[in-house]
């Protein structure tokens, strides 16, 4: 038993970090350069548990974490689980069943989807799409395309769970990112002649944002193991890190913004960008109640 | 990372199990800390003699020897027999001897660690006063240096099990005109001796199992300072982190055993379809599996760098008021049953009521967000 990452996981988690920072700065994430895929491509991440790299979910995870704190392409989550269990080795778009039809994330480019549709896995061709426009997260561009949907399902079990512990991942990249942003606020704002991480009111906001961190990330470390080990609980495992990193994501979004004050419920600064990639992530591969109950 | 066991902790995991099932007392530990007295010692007698006491403590002063992993194994195995809490044993096994092993004297080691171990010498916590709770550098409490030995004067109050215990872990001011946290001294008091009073304080659950102390003239050989005269401080530093980090993993594991016996129960009596309560049980199941993940990520990290990450503040907060959460949960379910409840009762109304200490007692909720604001986010200390 070990549950802290490996010194290859380590150098993984270094190297994402260090690649995002420089290539792909969060504050950037309202308009990506065209040459990004090219690049996150030519990195390995859309393929990592593929045949070929073979990599663990649990390194997997640890390197989505980073990508998530940086609010990577969301096309990036169905491109590498569509490569781990169909064999695809091109980008497929992010896509969200509404109303017999889909929404297509990251579309630009892509010939195939994937998502989750009635709790199953499945993949499909887009065809004729009308041309992607911003979405809520201006990050992730979105078309709707109208059904019926032929749908090619995945049917292996742990399919729908590589999905749903990668958002998990990603979640909690964005809930790091307003943690760490929050805090460095709280550390350089000044009032009342002090900065105002001082105050208890917003240091504890502070504190509770990192627990929800820690809380979410112990939990997908245990999920992708579980996933790994081919664990009976894994299922669990796995939905109960989604509903944490959810939790994480969209809370943490919020106190970001609270302890900016007005400055961040601005367009220009970013605190929204973590909230508004939080309300995407969580309609991906949700975490349903009964598989939080079931025995 | 990996969250399988190696084959010899799994073989340990299974002589843990086997010997719990074979011994673990069909009777209830008795609920007062007086009347439990006696119990306690007796279990904790057998856990020594079976070997299971100090798993990880050094061979040495009677301890095990084995690792981290070992003694995480043996209290999941302890919790999953339903083996009775450890009880008045509580501060002398799970931060009173640590604290030893780490600051004291040969001597002093060799003296009270296999008396803890065996369940002979029972331990309280002599640390907060009326005027120093969160503020525990407010200490006054005072001992006089006079020959070879401490004057103390003062008072301690809501000290656990003090008045059954045989030793206390006593923080008092050694340095006349001192301030804060300088001029602290961290010394083994014996309980028994003359010019000591103990009044026990009742909870709102209806247990005595705290009290006042008094302190008249009681003299304290200078040789039971642990660790250095004037460095209480640093001392009883150390004494809190193990209070706060691994004291807790028994807990911890039985929280994972309440949520199950709450779903169970919300099954049992229709309140499942409430989606209210539906949503909130499914919640606390993901939070008490998210316990056992940082659990183990703290504990990997012990074996890894040899110390707790900084993230122990964190699991201690959370655990705490997760604990509470499901207390109020079993309230919730048992509906207008809570009041029956009467002094004596050991229900889920007594463990509701007493678990309010679980965000009160060895360092608040509040100060605990503080501790994460500030040592793990880097903010500016308030206090
Ligand atoms: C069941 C139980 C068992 C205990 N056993 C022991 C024992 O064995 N030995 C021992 O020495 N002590 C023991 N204690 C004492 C415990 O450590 C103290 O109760 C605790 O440190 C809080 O101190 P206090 O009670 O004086 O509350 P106070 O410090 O007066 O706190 C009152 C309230 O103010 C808040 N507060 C205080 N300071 C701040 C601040 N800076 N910022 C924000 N909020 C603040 C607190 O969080 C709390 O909500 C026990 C307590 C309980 C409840």
């Amino acid at each position: 038993m070990d549950l802290t990452p490996n010194d290859e996981q380590t150098v993984f988690q270094t190297a994402t970090a260090d690649w995002c920072r420089d290539n792909m700065p969060l504050e950037a994430a309202r308009a990506r350069p065209a040459g990004l895929w090219q690049q996150l491509e030519a990195m390995g991440w859309t393929g990592m548990t593929a045949p070929g790299m073979d990599l663990d979910h649990a390194t997997e995870a640890l390197v989505f974490a980073e990508l998530g704190r940086f609010l990577a392409p969301v096309a990036l989550l169905s491109s590498a689980v569509a490569a781990r269990w169909t064999g695809a080795t091109v980008k497929v778009a992010l896509a969200l069943p509404a109303d017999g039809g889909a929404r297509l994330f990251d579309g630009e480019g892509a010939t195939h989807a994937l998502g989750l549709f009635g709790g199953a896995l499945g993949h499909f061709e887009i065809g004729e799409a009308p041309p992607s426009a911003p979405s809520l997260d201006q990050s992730a561009t979105l078309t709707r395309i109208a059904g019926p949907l032929t749908i090619v399902a995945i049917d292996h079990p742990h399919a729908a769970l590589h999905l749903q512990i990668l958002a998990a991942a990603y979640a909690i990249g964005a809930a790091d990112a307003a943690r760490d942003m929050a805090a460095a606020y709280a550390q350089v704002r000044e009032q009342f002649e002090r900065p105002i991480g001082w105050f208890q009111a917003i240091k504890h906001l502070c504190a509770d944002m990192a627990v929800r961190c820690a809380v979410a990330r112990s939990q997908l470390y245990y999920a992708a193991c579980a996933l790994d080990a081919g664990d009976a609980g894994a299922a669990f495992h796995v939905a109960a890190a989604k509903r944490l990193a959810d939790q994480a994501a969209l809370d943490n979004g919020r106190a970001n913004i609270q302890i900016h004050g007005g400055i961040g419920m601005t367009d220009e600064a970013y605190p929204h960008f973590c909230l508004k990639r939080a309300h995407l992530l969580q309609h991906v591969a949700p975490a349903e109640r009964t598989a939080l109950l079931a025995a | 990372m990996d969250i399988g066991f190696s084959l010899e902790e799994t073989r340990f995991r299974e002589a843990c199990r086997d010997w719990l099932h074979a011994h673990v007392p069909a009777e209830k530990r008795p609920l007062n800390a007086a009347d439990a007295i006696d119990f306690d010692k007796a279990w904790q007698r057998r856990l020594f003699d079976a070997g299971w006491a100090g798993i990880n403590w050094p061979t040495d002063y009677g301890g095990r020897g084995l690792s981290i992993v070992q003694q995480v194994v043996w209290l999941e195995e302890y919790a999953k027999a339903h083996a009775p809490w450890i009880g008045a044993n509580f501060v002398g096994i799970n931060h009173g001897g640590p604290t030893l092993i780490l600051n004291a004297s040969e001597a002093q080691k060799a003296y009270h660690l296999p008396r803890i171990l065996k369940g002979e010498a029972i331990w309280c916590q002599g640390f907060s006063e009326p005027g120093a709770g969160s503020d525990l550098a407010g200490i006054k409490t005072r001992g006089r240096i006079e020959g070879d030995e401490l004057i103390v004067n003062g008072s301690k109050i809501w000290t656990s099990f003090a008045h059954v215990a045989d030793w206390q872990e006593l923080v008092l001011r050694t340095e006349d005109g001192s301030r804060r946290h300088a001029g602290l001294s961290w010394v083994i008091c014996d309980m028994h001796a003359p010019g000591i009073t103990v009044r026990p304080i009742r909870k709102m659950s209806g247990q005595t199992e705290f009290a006042e102390v008094f302190y008249d003239d009681v003299r304290i050989p200078l040789a039971n300072v642990v660790g250095g005269l004037g460095n209480g401080w640093k001392v009883a530093m150390s004494t809190l982190s193990f209070e706060r980090g691994t004291g807790f993993i028994a807990d911890q594991v039985k929280q994972s055993q309440e949520i199950e016996e709450l779903i169970a129960a919300a099954r049992a009596n229709g309140m499942m379809k409430d989606d209210r309560v539906a949503d909130q049980l499914a919640q606390m199941r993901a939070e008490v599996a998210a316990v056992r993940a940082m659990t183990y990520r703290n504990i990997s990290h012990v074996v890894r760098t040899g110390q707790p990450g900084a993230e122990a503040s964190v699991i201690r907060l959370f655990t705490s008021e997760l604990g509470q959460r499901l207390e109020r949960m079993a309230v919730l379910l048992k509906g207008a049953d809570i009041l029956d409840f009467r002094y004596g009762d050991d229900d889920a109304v007594a463990d509701y009521l007493r678990g309010f200490a679980a965000t009160i007692a060895g360092g608040s909720a509040q100060i605990q967000r503080d501790i994460i604001g500030e040592r793990l986010l880097g903010l500016p200390k308030s206090r």
